[in-house]
């Protein structure tokens, strides 16, 4: 229900809700209305044209064909659902199988499906039409069990995404059976999907009904349905076209109805903070801010900060109203520093280091009294040139290198293109630079390492050669987004090994973000400690044994390390006073104790 | 209240050459009523070790007994499992109350069990009126109280806690840590804790056992272990974690 409310509210949601309304209405009320009227002859007034008594004309028993096609909706709908339910349930209960029956049948149900799937729904109807005959019962079945192996591959993909959720391992820890673990937790976590799709597919069926009974093989005389009536209008298309037209107009509105209602609900229901439907509005606006903004940038300041931001905000418009995730917020990195930021997730910390590297997307609104990097304005409309400055002199790294590469390109050519397409390297050349950044991250064998794919690396390799690709072009300024959360502590102090040793030999900024306080302290020259958007605490790395904000004490005290007293429970937030929204529940909850 | 003993265990994943060996013979004891804490990095099995002794994956060797007898795979389960991610643990569409009570004893009325998930969800600190609320009302910390919550509706002997906190934040891992040890304390159940991280296994976990490459490489008595270890592995490991900052209370704070 309330994702019919929220479909209502977008245009598009409610343009299909009107349409399928109407659709529905008149499939319930015409039959009733006209269905007598509709069969009445007149021999008088046959292949008539349109006529103000006929508005569509009449056909060759002298009936009215606009009425027949009004009263036409009901069973073409009918049938089309109908079609639908079985395509649907044939392809629930293929795509069960593997599930309830194991490991082996169930390979085998997904391969027949797979190839089922090859094959072409019409011609696969067409094959079932000629085998059950030609009926209206036999097309329902010919085309729902055309839909199903489609429908048999949705469901597969949809429960083996839920399979590999940890509630069904934990259902099965506790000893719930198959079944139960099927009705109870698999089937109603894929029914939204399933009924999206099912409401696109009856559009489909539709079609695919419209076309059965165009050839003859679906509806039979004195039934009709909008394919029926096409087939019978075709014959007088010269004479008078609207009556072959106005069925299939009926067929493109009552498809329009379905596939729109299917297409919107998706996105109310999956995707709600869907950027698409307001993407269009917001770039211009966000330019203008910028400009606005940039009026009131202060003229001169400070010459060897690499980078500068002053008074930053970030907000995310979403549909529960708009995010602050970043409130003024300013700081500046200088020539060779290497500054931490540190804070809860929710912190804001990842926003500010996107929105400084000019990296979120169009729907983010990014203000800011300045955002200069080697002293130039960021906040203008981003030319090429711009584009190319932030190529060159500013690398990022993230927190997980698998997604950050093409799995199927060869490392060295990944690291080869950004010298190609930024510096504009020869190729031969940028490859020699690859293996040498490769080299320089440590990576060892790097000739033979820049032939490899990136699943050939393992998890430390893979965020060094990232580090590594940021260091093509010998950047000024490296901004690091978590790099090494995913990381074991091993490879994790590797990997702080090297950004240290990058600072050192090529005289690189680092920017480090981090949610580890303890990481954070032992790279860092100065940390930002960051919370609800805003930045709490300021200090040097060394001073943070004498921190004074709470919230930053309790960062500290809360990380156990090896010297941590076993007999006392870690300190929480106990110390901090004013309860923030975005740190959570837990933080509250934990003070209350 | 239980000893689970892990004996020669050998857990293998694919086909013939392709198979890998995740887990290499490991022999490891969860004394009664004790934790022992397993640390390795990622790839080293310590993961397929908690999940083999709940029955998710096969054994391909070995066996796996609580109190000298292999544990039941049918009627009440004796071993509970705590998941490393509170977001992919709980059902998305059934209220938590559901959840937990679907981990109970069979034979409970609807009454009964009603009030037994309210007095666990109280037992981990959270409002027990909250039973009918989904997890999406619920933050990741929540998630994961309600999770252990979850574990102790089924009464187990031996609780297996695979990184229970690598995805929270540190303050609320902290929370939970501090959770976990209380309830252990109270309730007496036996628990194999998982986790990479050295400090968090030392905190909790009174018997260390080091994995690499599926195999034990040391174990023994944790302070024992950290202080002295024997493998060059575990020194390694030791060496690797950063520093720590003792704070300096301020004379303003009491």
């Amino acid at each position: 229900m309330r994702t019919l409310a929220k479909m209502a509210r977008t245009p598009l949601g409610a343009t299909a809700l009107t349409l399928l309304t109407l659709v529905v209405v008149t499939a319930v009320v015409a039959p009733w209305l006209w269905g007598e009227q509709a069969d009445v002859n007149d021999t008088g007034d046959i292949l008539a044209g349109p006529s103000a008594e006929h508005w569509v004309g009449t056909d060759n028993l002298g009936r009215d064909l606009l009425l027949r096609t009004l009263v036409a909706t009901r069973l073409s709908v009918v049938l089309a659902v109908s079609a639908t339910l079985v395509a649907v349930v044939t392809g629930l209960i293929l795509g069960v199988a593997p599930l309830l029956l194991g490991r082996t049948v169930g390979r085998a149900v997904t391969w027949f499906t797979g190839i089922a799937v090859a094959f072409p729904g019409l011609l696969l109807a067409l094959f079932f039409a000629a085998i059950f005959g030609s009926s209206a019962t036999a097309a329902v079945f010919a085309i729902g069990l055309a839909g199903a192996p489609s429908f048999a591959r949705l469901c597969q993909n949809l429960i083996a995404g839920i399979e590999a959720r940890d509630f069904i391992a934990a259902a099965r820890v506790g000893g719930v059976g198959r079944l139960r673990v099927l009705f109870r937790h698999v089937l109603p976590n894929i029914g939204e999907p399933l009924i999206v799709n099912a409401t696109i597919g009856a559009g489909g069926s539709l079609l695919a009904f419209a076309g059965l009974s165009f050839i003859g093989l679906g509806v039979q005389p004195p039934e009709y349905d909008w394919g029926r009536l096409m087939m019978d209008g075709l014959r007088g298309i010269y004479s008078n076209p609207l009556a072959a037209l106005a069925p299939g107009l009926a067929v493109v509105i009552a498809g329009l109805a379905f596939n729109l209602t299917g297409e919107s609900a998706a996105r109310s229901l999956g995707i709600s903070d869907d950027a698409m439907l307001v993407s269009a509005i917001r770039p211009r606006r966000r330019r203008l801010q910028n400009r606005r903004a940039a009026a009131k940038t202060p003229a001169v300041t400070s010459r060897d900060a690499v980078l500068e931001v002053v008074d930053l905000r970030v907000e995310i418009p979403s549909t529960a109203g708009d995010v602050h995730a970043v409130r003024g917020v300013s700081f500046s990195v200088a020539q060779g520093e290497i500054v931490g930021i540190v804070g809860e997730s929710g912190s804001g910390k990842s926003m500010t280091a996107l929105a400084a590297a000019r990296l979120l997307d169009d729907t983010a609104r990014v203000q800011a009294r300045a955002l200069r990097f080697l002293g130039a304005d960021l906040l203008g409309d981003g030319g090429a040139g711009m584009r190319r400055m932030l190529g060159t002199s500013m690398a990022m790294v993230f927190q997980d290198p698998m997604s950050s590469f093409n799995p199927t390109m060869r490392m060295g050519g990944q690291l080869a293109e950004v010298a190609a397409e930024h510096a504009g390297m020869r190729r031969r050349e940028a490859m020699a630079r690859a293996v040498d950044r490769l080299a320089a991250v440590r990576i060892t064998a790097p000739e033979r390492r820049a032939r490899q794919y990136p699943y050939e690396f393992s998890g430390g390799m893979r965020q060094r050669a990232m580090i590594g690709m940021g260091l093509m072009l010998s950047p000024r300024l490296i901004i690091a987004d978590e790099p090494t959360t995913a990381l074991d502590v091993t490879v994790q102090a590797q990997v702080l090994d090297l950004l240290r040793a990058i600072r050192e030999e090529d005289g690189a900024s680092i920017l480090f973000i981090s949610h580890d306080i303890s990481v954070v302290a032992e790279l860092c020259d100065r940390v930002l400690v960051m919370r609800s958007g805003e930045i709490v605490e300021e200090l040097d790395a060394a001073d943070l044994s004498s921190a004074r904000h709470p919230y930053t004490r309790a960062l500290l005290a809360a990380v156990p390390h090896m010297g941590t007293d076993l007999d006392r429970p870690l300190a929480t937030l106990a110390t901090i006073s004013d309860a923030e929204p975005d740190v959570g529940a837990d933080a509250r909850e934990v003070r209350s104790r | 209240m239980s000893e689970l003993r892990f004996e020669e265990v050998s857990v293998r994943y694919g086909l013939r050459r392709a198979a890998v060996t995740a887990v290499d013979r490991v022999s490891l004891s969860v004394p009664e009523g004790g934790v022992t804490g397993v640390v390795g990095e990622s790839g080293s099995g310590k993961s397929t070790l908690g999940r083999a002794a709940v029955g998710l994956v096969p054994l391909h060797g070995g066996r796996i007994l609580l109190d000298g007898a292999p544990i039941p795979r049918r009627g009440p389960r004796p071993l509970q499992m705590v998941f490393q991610d509170p977001y992919s643990s709980l059902d998305p569409r059934m209220s938590v109350g559901a959840s937990i009570a679907e981990m109970m004893p069979a034979g409970m009325t609807r009454r009964e069990s009603a009030r037994e998930a309210a007095r666990l969800l109280e037992l981990v600190h959270l409002d027990p009126a909250q039973t009918g609320a989904r997890p999406a009302r619920f933050s990741g910390g929540q998630r994961q109280r309600i999770a252990i919550a979850r574990a102790l509706a089924g009464r187990p002997k031996v609780l297996i806690a695979d990184e229970i906190t690598s995805a929270l934040d540190v303050l609320i891992q902290g929370a939970i840590l501090n959770l976990l040890r209380e309830l252990q304390a109270e309730l007496g159940f036996s628990m194999l804790f998982i986790s990479h991280n050295l400090a968090v296994v030392r905190y909790v976990a009174s018997q260390i056992v080091v994995m690499h490459d599926g195999k034990v490489i040391e174990q023994g008595a944790t302070a024992a272990v950290l202080e002295q270890p024997q493998a060059d592995y575990t020194r390694e490991l030791l060496a690797a974690i950063p520093r720590p900052i003792h704070y300096i209370p301020d004379a303003d704070r009491v």
